[in-house]
């Protein structure tokens, strides 16, 4: 918390001295920005333990990276492995394994910006509704609960509620006269049975940022629109909603930079022989080709692949946010 | 399941670390030649200073467990076998879940212990650090030991070997009493049936045991056969494949030849038996997302008939079914002899110990020393029965044994580490009840007629490193959906076809075979 605030000084700082050297650009440059160092000597000492920790912990571990361009092969170490090039990179885009992936990936991504994404936006909007503070509170809580639940025991749950032989709704199902449904190893259901799960878990909390940007819009806003005659879906569509609009649009480049990311855990969890082709997605691919079979230089270039395209991808969203005039991320 | 996850967590953790920490890592590595010579010399120095007194050495191991916890650090039998020989252990007991996981990740770390487990000494992984000299080739030492040369058998040593050297040390295991078919008894009376002998018996037991209410408690609760499946291979299926084809392991010998198992018509007789059965509900619906322990729970919860697992681990099985039922007694739990002729025979070892480069020789001696003390009855009784007193007393010179508080101990885990093979160990456990002893033995006693080894166990193909995991896994996930009837029994044909078209497959063969002549 302490190093974010700094760094938000700094930054504040920082673009003081962009500004400033930007103006004066000829004359001795490098000297000047020693001197402003010098001059905010204390805010630099006191961001120091930040930079350091972001330079041992996230930038050195990044020579790692280097063995997706390896063949590395753990005894002999990181600088004594041969360079091979693009070989993994080969592989992989070559391989059949590729589209598979890619689709998988993409589509439980999309899922969910389509479904979950907005959940929390409709949700916070309703919960704002509401004029009994304490049911309101009370509800509130009780749907960001199941965020606190591993996706373990959610699994676990899922597998309770779901399983062909012993699960609770199969048993409805057939007590009604229908057929058992098979929920957990049909290709066709298993996104949606992802997305129904994300849903469950983290929609409820998804709504406190939105609650958060809600509660700070300002209630004149609200009075001026009642005088001008605009009844309640009226006030959320002309108020509520563009006054959470920057909001909205930081999450969803977050999100968008988060696509090749589909929560590991979640589909490993899920995931079964029967529904694999659908299932298997990069996190899950790593997990198998790296940790299971010790193909450390190959499943490393799949991640580094997973990365870069997220990182275009927060690139792109956040170009696009800033050409529509928000603000973006940064 | 939380704690598999939980692991698994970790391990993620530890192997984005290691494969971040590339600098951390590098000067690691660079300074180990330097870092081992200066152990060495202390080691040494040390050594010339004190080597009356026998210095006491420190051995940091690795292994697995597979009792629910692991034994604690300061528990009273490890004590004991430091002081017998003379060593002070540091162990780091990991879950058998994912011991193959951590194993390729200590690998890539770098920092080894002293002595650890490798769960498939023919993986790739392994073989490669192997190759490059990550491990002491012990071979030149073993005839200092007599304990290890005699209580492994030759022929694990000699399936272990790499190209002349002798980088493993087998754990060795008895052959006989692998994993096959374990039927309840009591339910076969019940419904009227005997000890099934071939797959079409085994089905109408499981057809009898689905449908004719074996526990006579009125309900339609029960199911024939439960298993589960995993990511490469048929899992607890396993030994309908083996019963089908005749043949133990992937590859099967037809005319002097090795050929894999997807064409082998056992394999697609054995999808089909398997996709009716499930069709008409023999096989617990949910075979296909259950996870080992859940399998083996259902089994233990009395909701299946017929199960597969080793008939030595069953003291669990029965410990659940008294509590359910206490008029349950531990014949009913029956291992089947053999099944179409077949059971399989396993290679007389399971895994096997390897001390990294850099331990020094002095040390590396010493370790093995260690094993051959421990493998002594006096040291390796401690696990097997526990501490008199604490885990068994002694009546009339028989040794009666608390069963809860071995296992409560965890002690037997010590068994992953330093074994002395009984050839009946994997069939009975000191724990069962005399009758039961005599009867399993019997049983192992019949299945040693019929057992069927695997032929392919230490073979290597260069191909095979990358593309039998992938063909492994499309055989497997093809084989589920087939039993599962979303697929239909051509796409088995189909797949087989093309199988045999694919080059790869065919180097694949190739080298196997080349691998197996040069045995």
């Amino acid at each position: 918390m302490i190093v974010q605030m700094i760094d938000n000084e700094i930054k504040q700082d920082g673009t003081d001295v962009s500004v400033y050297t930007k103006q004066k650009r000829k004359p001795g440059k490098l000297i000047k920005f020693f001197k402003e160092i010098k001059r905010d000597r204390y805010l630099y000492l006191l961001a120091l333990p930040g930079i350091i920790y972001f330079f041992i912990f996230k930038y050195v571990p990044m020579y790692g990276i280097t063995i997706a361009f390896k063949d590395f092969s753990p005894f002999v170490g990181f600088t004594e492995s041969p360079w091979v090039g693009l070989k993994h990179f080969t592989r992989l885009f070559t391989g059949s394994d590729f589209l598979m992936l890619l689709r998988n990936t993409l589509a439980i991504s999309f899922l969910n910006l389509l479904f979950f994404f907005p959940l929390p936006i409709i949700l916070s909007i309703l919960l704002n509704e509401l004029r009994n503070q304490f049911y309101k509170r009370t509800v509130q809580s009780l749907v960001y609960l199941p965020h606190f639940l591993s996706w373990v025991i959610i699994a676990s749950l899922t597998f309770m509620l779901l399983g062909k032989s012993s699960g609770i709704i199969n048993h409805f199902i057939q007590s009604m006269g229908f057929e058992a449904f098979d929920f957990l190893t049909n290709p066709d259901i298993f996104w949606f049975l992802l997305t129904g799960q994300s849903v469950w878990k983290e929609a409820g909390w998804g709504t406190i940022i939105f609650l958060a940007a809600i509660a700070g819009v300002n209630t004149e806003l609200y009075e001026a629109a009642k005088i001008d005659g605009a009844n309640r879906f009226r006030q959320i569509w002309h108020v509520t909603l563009p006054a959470i609009r920057n909001v909205i649009i930081i999450l969803l480049i977050l999100r968008l930079g988060d696509v090749m990311e589909v929560g590991f855990e979640q589909v490993f969890l899920m995931y079964n022989g029967a529904v694999s082709e659908v299932a298997e997605v990069f996190d899950t691919y790593v997990y198998r080709v790296g940790i299971q079979q010790g193909q450390f230089s190959y499943s490393t270039a799949v991640g580094l692949f997973k990365s870069f395209v997220g990182l275009v991808l927060v690139v792109m969203a956040n170009r696009m946010a800033k050409k529509f005039g928000e603000e973006g991320i940064y | 399941m939380k704690k598999t996850l939980l692991c698994l967590m970790g391990l993620l953790l530890v192997l984005m670390l290691a494969a971040c920490g590339g600098d951390e890592e590098e000067t690691a590595s660079n300074d180990d030649s330097d870092s081992t010579e200066n152990t060495e010399t202390e080691n040494n120095e040390s050594e010339s200073t004190s080597t009356e007194d026998e210095e006491v050495t420190d051995v940091r191991i690795m292994s697995h467990f597979f009792s629910p916890t692991p034994p604690s650090d300061d528990n009273e039998v490890e004590q004991r076998i430091e002081e017998a020989t003379n060593t002070e252990l540091d162990i780091e007991w990991v879950s058998a879940n994912n011991y193959p996981d951590r194993f390729n990740v200590v690998l890539a770390s770098g920092d080894l212990p002293d002595l650890m487990l490798v769960p498939d000494p023919f993986s790739p992984v392994f073989r490669q650090a192997a190759e490059q000299g990550a491990f002491w080739d012990v071979g030149p030492y073993i005839d200092d030991y007599p304990n290890l040369k005699e209580h492994i058998a030759d022929i694990a040593w000699d399936l272990t070997t790499m190209d002349g050297k002798q980088f493993a040390i087998p754990r060795p295991r008895p052959s006989e009493g692998d994993s096959f078919f374990i039927v309840r008894k009591d339910w076969l009376d019940n419904v009227g049936l005997e000890e099934p002998t071939t797959t079409e018996e085994l089905y109408e037991v499981m057809r009898a045991f689905t449908h004719d209410d074996p526990d006579g408690n009125g309900e339609d609760d029960t199911v024939g056969f439960v298993g589960y499946i995993n990511d490469e291979n048929m899992g607890g299926f396993g030994a309908f494949e083996g019963v089908f084809n005749g043949v133990n392991g992937e590859w099967g010998l037809q005319d002097g030849e090795l050929v894999h198992r997807a064409f082998l018509p056992g394999t697609r007789d054995m999808i089909e038996y398997l996709a009716k059965a499930y069709e008409d509900g023999l096989i617990a619906a949910d075979f296909a997302s259950l996870q080992v322990s859940q399998a083996r729970d259902m089994f233990k919860a009395g909701e299946a008939g017929v199960n597969v697992n080793k008939s030595g681990a069953l003291q669990d099985v029965y410990d659940s079914l008294v509590q359910i039922n206490p008029e349950f007694e531990f014949k009913n739990l029956l291992p089947l002899t053999n099944v179409n002729g077949f059971n399989p025979k396993g290679p007389g070892f399971a895994g096997a110990n390897v001390i990294p480069k850099s331990v020094p020789e002095e040390k590396m001696k010493k370790i093995l020393g260690m094993i051959d003390r421990w493998m002594e009855e006096d040291v390796f009784m401690l696990h097997k029965h526990g501490i008199e007193g604490v885990h068994h007393t002694v009546e009339d010179g028989e040794i009666v044994i608390d069963t809860e508080k071995i296992l409560a101990d965890g002690i037997a885990d010590h068994n992953q580490i330093v074994y002395v093979s009984d050839p009946y160990a994997s069939t009975v456990k000191p724990t069962f009840p005399e009758e039961v002893q005599e009867m399993y033995a019997n049983i192992q006693d019949e299945r040693e007629k019929t057992s069927v080894g695997n032929v392919a166990v230490g073979l290597h193909s260069d191909i095979g490193v990358t593309y039998l995991p992938e063909l492994r896994k499309d055989a497997q996930d093809l084989k589920t959906k087939i039993i599962l009837g979303s697929e239909p029994i051509t796409a088995w044909d189909d797949f087989v076809e093309d199988l045999k078209n694919d080059p790869d497959m065919q180097t694949l063969t190739e080298e196997i075979n080349e691998s197996y002549q040069n045995r």
